[in-house]
């Protein structure tokens, strides 16, 4: 292409802009479900599924399942989208943009879910999951409250979880120590275990995000609550609790007392720091239930010496000590789908007490929120513990990076890298979120 | 008649792929520019006319101006290595008597090239690995532990480790293009030149140089342009991070449209990536049809 026509087309493209820009009107997502939910299924047709269980060991459960309801329902054909962690956070945005989602698609809880509720992009299944429904009755409350906006239940809780700290019984010993009652005992412990020849807390933060589930569990313990619900919102936010800046404190101590990696931890990843814990060579690792079978599958880490707790609390805390950080996983059923009423009998199939037992189960190890779901018998020891001190938790602290919106999460993540690198102090970062916030009002 | 009607055959022969390129280069051209006048919440499916709200906030924004500054960065460091160097270094190989060593050493600098960007990226990420990766065991080897890092986990070191990365994965490349103009260049002007009694040295600079300028032209726009459209290589070793500190125009966009949501904002960036290249593409053309090397 010549100049003179690269200018021409230039020209050409800004007159279009305008032309587009007075155009545009946006293409409003439905705002009711198309099909009645109640209504009985026509076992017919694709019904599309969007998951978070791409990967060993997680995805063949839903690819059973498809296989099993298809055997059971001839005529439907379940189409399977599996993504990962994080590539489903992209793939449901593009998907949700040019609203194309499908029947059925995974959510977190908090501000994430919450944008598909207020886009009218989930359809309101109070009648057919509400607590008082004969599907409802088989969820734990918490679990089923959790996808609850306005009074309506909008999600289907498949697994719950929670974050612990993860440890490794026979390095206590070695070390001499016991699981710590404060933060400021788990601190001190970590000089022992150094001396006994391993790193205290393998820790990896490559992606940023697992720095803000430490962060947000300190906020729950140093914050009071109800200022820091007001803070997650832009709207009310004011972020000037003193609790903020001791939490980022204590974070940083222990990034700097109980790695070795210490201020480069932004440059290892989740999963290094998740081996060096499983193959023995760090004495702690905070981590998710969902991942418990994880360290101890095919690993120097016997599932004897694999023990949890949750991260101790901190002495003088203004926030409550009893806040456990976690928060169930589900699906969403797309408002516009005409076969709303067969994905809801599809994820009745899926929550079913067999299906969900099987969920619970090793390998794949998701605690299923289905009551009676997790047991001795169907689950690891430690899976097993866990959930039933994330059911036992008055409250539970949902994740920093989905509780919030975007811009304050982002600006959190971003906060929480530079007090590793100390590249920021803890008032640097706090006034970086306060500005995020503000702007995003 | 016979003219007109050949005009419209001609027309219609290459329609096809007009079309094509209309549909799917220049109309998601014009519609971004489009998106970048909008608050778009993709949720609802609202979209808000605000002019060039983006575009300020553009200026005002800290992470802009930085990613910006990485891929300046990032285009001077590339022409240095890939451009200057990568030139001498295909003289040097040239000047080497042996055709079969030349062949040797072309393959040798290129195989890094035949390696996608996603994967070298993954396999620096390994070697700059501040636990297992090889390249801190190799500086405590050699004695030079205190300069041991997290070379990506650092706001100092981040963007130079990942830029080092991509000068050993398109050095080859670009060496092999000045490979294939130095051989272009007739052997009696270096002759001549010995003849007259000039060094290796002048024959590099009087010779070598100016009949490979045309080459020399075009890999520094390519170099450039390429410079303003990094993407995949951050995206895997540091997703831009940490604090920002290795974001470039490409993952800031995405950031804002994927991971804030801002995805007029993202547009507005888009936008502003697409005026660089382009005016790049323009240079380019206009370098190349007035540098020709005629002999």
């Amino acid at each position: 292409m010549r100049p003179r026509a690269l200018t021409t087309f230039a020209v050409i493209a800004g007159t279009s802009v305008l032309t587009l820009a007075g155009c545009t009107g946006g293409t409003p997502a439905a705002k009711a479900p198309a099909a009645d939910l109640t209504a009985a299924p026509d076992y017919s047709g694709t019904l599309s599924i969007l998951t978070k269980f791409a990967g060993e060991p997680l995805e063949p459960y839903f690819q059973k399942l498809a296989a099993e309801y298809r055997q059971a329902h001839p005529g439907v054909k379940v189409e399977l989208i599996q993504e990962t962690d994080q590539s489903i956070k992209d793939k449901t945005k593009t998907l949700t943009a040019s609203n194309a989602l499908p029947d059925i698609y995974f959510t977190w809880t908090g501000n994430w879910a919450e944008n598909f509720v207020r886009g009218g992009r989930a359809a309101d299944l109070t009648k057919v999951i509400g607590p008082g429904t004969d599907w409802g009755k088989t969820f734990s409350q918490g679990s089923l409250s959790a996808f609850a906006y306005d009074g309506k239940y909008y999600g289907i809780p498949l697994y719950n979880n929670g974050k612990f700290m993860g440890y490794d019984k026979a390095a206590f010993a070695k070390a001499g120590i016991k699981v710590p009652s404060s933060f400021e005992e788990l601190i001190g412990g970590c000089g022992a275990l150094r001396k006994a020849g391993y790193e205290p807390i393998a820790f990896g933060n490559k992606d940023g995000w697992p720095a803000l589930h430490y962060l947000q569990q300190l906020f729950a313990y140093n914050v009071p609550s109800a200022t820091l619900q007001a803070d997650f919102k832009p709207a009310t936010a004011k972020l000037d609790d003193p609790g903020y800046l001791t939490a980022l404190k204590q974070f940083k101590t222990l990034v700097d007392t109980c790695t070795d990696t210490k201020t480069g931890t932004n440059g290892v990843l989740y999963t290094s720091a998740q081996e060096a814990f499983a193959d023995g060579k760090a004495a702690m690792y905070y981590q998710e239930v969902l991942e418990f079978d994880n360290a101890t599958a095919g690993h120097r880490l016997s599932e004897e010496d694999f023990g949890i707790f949750p991260l101790p609390v901190p002495q003088g805390g203004a926030g409550a000590p009893e806040v456990l950080e976690g928060a169930p996983e589900g699906y969403l059923v797309n408002a516009a789908s005409p076969r709303a009423a067969l994905a809801i009998d599809f994820m009745k199939f899926v929550t079913d007490t067999k299906n969900a037992k099987t969920l619970s189960a090793p390998p794949y190890g998701q605690p299923s929120t289905v009551i009676g779901a997790v047991t001795p018998e169907t689950s690891s020891k430690a899976v097993y513990e866990g959930i039933g001190l994330v059911n036992r938790a008055p409250r539970l602290a949902a994740w920093l990076d989905t509780v919030t919106v975007p811009e304050v999460a982002d600006a959190w993540l971003a906060g929480g890298e530079a007090l590793i690198t100390g590249g920021k102090t803890p008032e640097q970062v706090l006034d970086s979120v306060r500005q995020a916030s503000a702007s995003a009002k | 008649m016979r003219t007109i009607s050949k005009r419209a055959l001609g027309l219609a022969w290459v329609m096809p792929a007009l079309v094509l390129v209309g549909v799917f280069v220049y109309f998601p051209l014009v519609e971004n520019l489009g998106f970048s006048t909008l608050k778009w919440d993709i949720y609802s499916g609202s979209q808000e006319y605000v002019g060039l709200e983006n575009y300020r906030d553009l200026i005002d924004d800290p992470v802009f101006w930085s990613s910006f500054g990485n891929n300046v960065l990032y285009a001077v460091v590339s022409i240095a290595f890939q451009v200057f160097g990568a030139l001498v270094l295909a003289a040097l190989v040239e000047s080497i008597r042996s055709e079969r060593w030349q062949r040797r050493l072309r393959a040798i600098y290129f195989i890094p090239s035949a390696i996608s960007m996603t994967v070298a990226g993954l396999l620096f990420y390994f070697i700059y690995e501040p636990n297992l990766g090889p390249l801190n065991h190799v500086l405590q080897a050699v004695g030079l532990g205190r300069f041991d890092h997290s070379w990506l986990g650092q706001e100092t070191t981040a963007m130079p480790a990942i830029i080092a990365m991509s000068q050993w994965q398109g050095f080859g490349y670009s060496t092999l293009l000045f490979a294939v103009a130095v051989q272009r260049i007739p052997s009696e002007i270096y002759h001549a030149a010995a003849l007259d009694g000039t060094g290796p040295i002048r024959r590099f600079l009087h010779v070598t140089v100016p009949l490979v300028r045309e080459m020399t032209g075009l890999m520094m726009m390519v170099t450039i342009s390429g410079a303003f459209q990094v993407f995949n290589e951050v995206m895997v070793m540091t997703s831009g991070g940490p604090d920002n500190s290795s974001q470039v125009l490409g993952t800031w966009l995405y950031r804002s449209g994927f991971v804030r949501n801002n995805f007029g904002y993202a547009a507005a960036i888009a936008t502003v990536l697409f005026v660089i290249t382009l005016g790049i593409a323009m240079a380019q053309l206009w370098v190349t049809r007035r540098r020709r090397v005629e002999w």
